[in-house]
């Protein structure tokens, strides 16, 4: 028997009508909870008082524990990789003043605090090694140091832009298994991330994870790059993707298909008003390696692809069809050409929207709870017919959300699945 | 009149390597400063502004054809100076406390500069405090705020309002973009203008110049 939150995830990503819309929260690095709106759920909730973990430092996304995914009515769990963006695993925890919020972090978390406030983090919680993350007085996210070796046309090697990428080691393996084990007994549909098939991801490039990343580094230049040393940059993806491949062998031998959707990429490809390149050009150069992936994918497990991409995309929706997605987040319905209504009737029956439920610049930070309502009415109405809809705010819920526009939006949801909760 | 196209075209093709060697070899043939920023480099970043409104170009060719009109910049900044040549307009810009996010401030700076406007970039987490000496240092009429984030949006009211108590306020328009931001909230706090990306940022900065003349 599956159970009740599984099956309503696994029909909406079969494009059936679920008994209603699965609702997740938590369940990845782009689906996520800041640390202290988690901490403010937990006390509407009147949940247990304790430091709640920091399970993902970049972000600081809270862990959405099970008594809070029950008591919002969650139906998803995530699967995380062993290491955080700063290249430590969570394998304990130690308290941290959050200025002024105790947190739960690993015992990796390893930080500085500079004359003026900001704070410092290091890869492999490392002090020794130059830090690779700075959180500004004033903000409440890490931001990575960029550290770009001098480097000439002459002198660049695509080795130096290929470390990150290695076969699984044991312990990461026997992380997911045990990690996939831990979310198989919460009796939910299961989100999984397992790292390594993020092609270009820009959070990534700089390698906030690495002591002393080489290769091109920089944003700007690695933007650039994606036109300028077009060779250079598929060399990159031909590696990876190989290492990338070999990775999900191993990972689908030790776990099956245990999981319902596997977040691959989250390579941002839009601007607000814009794309960062033209369907010609994701078709050369990404399209290749995306269809690589989730072509494996689709011919050996049962996994959904899972795709993430901020801003304004519709313009490449079919180029990530053609590559294999089944899944598109956040669906930023504020960008430019992503009207949720038209995006439901043109590409509702190949993508499944996981995401677009309400906007996390304007209205759930600083609406009312009844604007936040009626827009995750008007969302639910559009994105829920014939399934293909898992709800959840378009990114991560930033810190500050007030949380009565959490409540609000969640409540919403219930009230559209005709629910009582809570 | 001498034809500098290929430094037109190596601007236009974010071509760095190129556009300095036609760099000094216009000097070298003669060529002024001014006329080659004026005739052929501003041009060409009209053109780059204009392909990427028409999404024939994205940010990779606006940073390429940016590099390649800083390289030239590089060169004749120091002549324009030394011939006492007016910019476009002073502007200042950064990023506001608390954000460290500069993508898109780096690309505003850049096309304003390729628009001809002499441009102090202060980077990235810019209090209000430095705004302000800026200002006075470089005698800006245009101040241009950055914010990726929406917990780091109220830093330009905080900005804008200590640019009123430090007296400056007046003599500079504010200009304000950003991922969460929007005319409305730009109307909000005080600010002149709003843009949603870079090519419409420099068609801003010209427009309010040339209101407050």
């Amino acid at each position: 028997m599956i159970p009740p939150s599984r099956q309503r995830l696994l029909d909406a990503l079969a494009h059936r009508q679920p008994d209603r819309i699965p609702i997740d929260f938590g369940g990845s690095a782009v689906t996520g909870i800041h640390v202290a709106c988690v901490a403010a759920l937990r006390d509407h909730y009147g949940l247990e008082q304790r430091p709640v973990r920091v399970h993902e430092p970049y972000q600081m996304l809270g862990l959405v524990d099970e008594d809070l995914r029950l008591a919002m009515g969650l139906d998803v769990t995530g699967v995380f990789p062993r290491n955080t963006m700063f290249g430590f695993p969570n394998s304990e925890w130690k308290e941290w003043d959050f200025r002024g919020q105790t947190v739960l972090v690993s015992t990796d978390f390893q930080t500085t605090v500079e004359p003026n406030g900001d704070i410092q983090i290091y890869p492999e919680g490392d002090r020794t090694a130059p830090p690779s993350g700075r959180m500004p007085m004033g903000s409440a996210f890490f931001d990575t140091i960029v550290r770009q070796p001098p480097f000439t046309e002459e002198t660049l090697n695509v080795e130096d832009n290929l470390e990150e990428f290695s076969p699984i080691k044991d312990a990461d393996l026997e992380h997911v298994r045990s990690s996939v084990a831990a979310a198989q007994a919460r009796q939910c549909g299961i989100l999984a991330t397992f790292g390594g098939t993020a092609f270009g991801d820009i959070a990534l490039v700089p390698a906030p994870f690495l002591k002393a990343p080489k290769g091109i580094r920089d944003v700007a230049e690695w933007y650039m790059s994606t036109s300028s040393r077009r060779d250079y940059v598929h060399k990159i993806f031909e590696h990876q993707c190989e290492v990338g491949l070999g990775n999900l062998a191993r990972i689908h031998a030790a776990i099956g298909d245990s999981v319902d959707a596997v977040f691959l990429c989250g390579t941002d490809f839009g601007t607000q008003t814009s794309q960062f390149c033209s369907l010609r050009t994701f078709n050369d150069l990404w399209l290749p390696y995306y269809k690589a992936v989730n072509d494996w994918v689709h011919a050996n497990t049962q996994w959904k692809c899972f795709k993430h991409s901020c801003g304004s995309v519709e313009k490449l929706f079919e180029g990530f069809i053609a590559a294999g997605f089944d899944i598109i987040n956040p669906v930023q319905c504020s960008a430019t050409g992503m009207d949720p209504a038209a995006l439901k009737a043109k590409y509702g029956d190949r993508l499944v929207f996981w995401g677009g439920g309400v906007d996390t610049q304007k209205t759930l930070p600083f609406g009312t709870p009844e604007e936040v309502r009626v827009e995750v009415l008007r969302r639910c109405q559009i994105f829920s017919p014939g399934g293909g809809f898992v709800f959840d705010a378009i990114h991560n819920i930033q810190s500050g959300t007030p949380v009565a526009n959490i409540v609000a939006m969640i409540d919403a949801v219930h009230e559209f699945n005709g629910v009582q909760h809570g | 009149m001498a034809d500098y196209q290929k430094l037109y075209d190596a601007v236009l093709n974010g071509d760095q390597k190129t556009a300095i060697a036609a760099t000094e070899e216009a000097l070298a043939a003669g060529a002024g400063a001014l006329d080659l920023i004026t005739n052929y480099m501003v041009p060409a970043m009209d053109e780059v502004g204009r392909r990427f409104e028409c999404e024939d170009y994205f940010v990779p060719e606006l940073l390429l054809s940016a590099r390649a009109m800083k390289g030239s910049l590089a060169i004749l900044r120091p002549l324009l100076a030394a011939q006492g040549a007016q910019p476009a307009g002073r502007v200042v810009i950064g990023t506001v406390k608390g954000d460290l996010h500069d993508i898109g401030k780096n690309l505003v700076a850049s096309m304003l500069e390729g628009g001809g406007f002499e441009v102090a970039d202060l980077g990235a987490d810019v209090s209000p405090e430095k705004f302000i000496a800026a200002i006075r240092e470089r005698g800006a009429n245009i101040v241009c705020l950055s914010a990726l984030l929406t917990v780091t949006m109220p830093s330009m009211r905080t900005t804008i309002e200590a640019l009123k108590v430090a007296g400056v306020r007046d003599q500079v328009k504010v200009m304000v973009g950003g991922a969460p931001v929007t005319a409305q909230f730009a109307h909000e706090i005080g600010a002149d203008g709003y843009s949603d990306n870079a090519n419409g940022a420099v068609t801003l900065a010209r427009t309010l110049v040339r209101q407050s003349q």
